[in-house]
């Protein structure tokens, strides 16, 4: 695997979705090149920031309450549907 | 034999029980979607309702979350994407070449600095904005992977489209945030290339010692005009749209 091929799949490789012998290839190229394998570092980094950052809201108590209302039969479920 | 209304209302919390658990993960991915807390409660309440009158056509065993998302996607595109502007065209060739600078450039910076510290000071604002940024295909498939934690294969059953379009969106919708990210990042001074990675607040941006010429050349140039660029960005927000055209995708091996 060269760099060029790494750069395509390293995402992939971070989802867990490479098959078993594409995976050996990408963690051989990673120890023989330090760049590559700067750049998966990075790469993992900049996804664990942005899940830290966005995962953050909860669902307002007064949409629990309509919803359940709604299902409850409280309120009407025909209509605008 | 159960009266309709017990029946009825046996199912009402049997939904309820198999759908409330979701309501943080929908009104998350529609807040993302729709940019505003009133159209993604809207959003979220109609998703249920929807769920409910046809929790019946639900299949057994298969994922009830991915189910939800399905509909509250058909939901969002009948109810919100009708007002939808042009679909820009998007040049890849140009994100590719200039992500490669930025990541290329940075990358001394980033690797020295192992609890990613470079980012702490980075505003929740400027995470929405970039990310807000994203063509709205694009976003979604980094939403529902990277926040929601979907499988390529359930990705692909909430947006209709094959497990190749996905990974395409994927591949290329993270190379957009990223590379957004480290503009960011840059412009106000978390990284500074060529130098060691120190943190610095916003209030302490220099005046711009001169101006770059084009808003092309950005990324090499840190000293931007704060104000005059952000107003570019938010314009480009607004009409920041784009599909996929057919044959526009990239192959990717995974086997």
């Amino acid at each position: 695997m060269g760099c060029d091929d790494l750069r395509r799949v390293a995402h992939f490789y971070l989802d867990g979705q490479l098959g078993e012998g594409k995976c050996s290839d990408l963690l051989r190229h990673l120890e023989q090149c330090k760049e590559c394998d700067d750049r998966v570092v990075i790469l993992k980094r900049l996804r664990l920031f942005v899940r830290c950052r966005l995962n953050r809201l909860t669902a307002p108590d007064r949409l629990r309450q309509r919803i359940q209302s709604a299902v409850n039969g409280r309120i009407p479920l025909s209509g605008s549907l | 034999m159960k009266s309709a209304e017990a029946y009825e209302h046996e199912q009402g919390w049997d939904f309820e029980r198999a759908a409330m658990p979701y309501v943080d993960s929908l009104y998350n991915t529609a807040y993302r979607m729709t940019r505003n807390s009133e159209d993604a409660e809207d959003l979220v309440q109609e998703t249920y309702l929807k769920a409910y009158k046809y929790y019946d056509k639900f299949e057994e065993g298969t994922n009830f979350k991915a189910w939800l998302f399905k509909i509250m996607k058909n939901t969002f595109i009948n109810n919100y994407r009708k007002k939808k502007l042009t679909p820009h065209k998007i040049d890849f060739s140009e994100i590719e070449e200039s992500y490669e600078r930025v990541i290329q450039k940075n990358a001394p910076d980033l690797i020295k600095d192992p609890e990613s510290e470079i980012f702490q000071d980075m505003m929740d604002e400027d995470v929405k904005r970039a990310l807000d940024t994203l063509p709205h295909d694009y976003k979604m498939v980094v939403l529902l992977a990277d926040i929601e934690g979907f499988s390529y294969k359930e990705i692909a059953e909430i947006l209709d489209c094959p497990v190749g379009t996905v990974m395409s969106r994927l591949y290329r919708g993270r190379k957009m945030l990223e590379r957004t990210l480290l503009e960011y990042a840059k412009k106000y001074g978390y990284i500074r290339s060529g130098e060691p990675a120190k943190m610095r607040s916003r209030k302490d941006e220099t005046k711009p010692k001169k101006k770059s010429a084009g808003t092309a050349e950005s990324l090499d140039e840190p000293e931007e005009a704060e104000g005059e660029d952000l107003e570019l960005f938010a314009a480009d927000t607004e009409e920041f749209d784009f599909e996929i055209e057919e044959g526009q995708e990239e192959e990717f091996q995974l086997e």
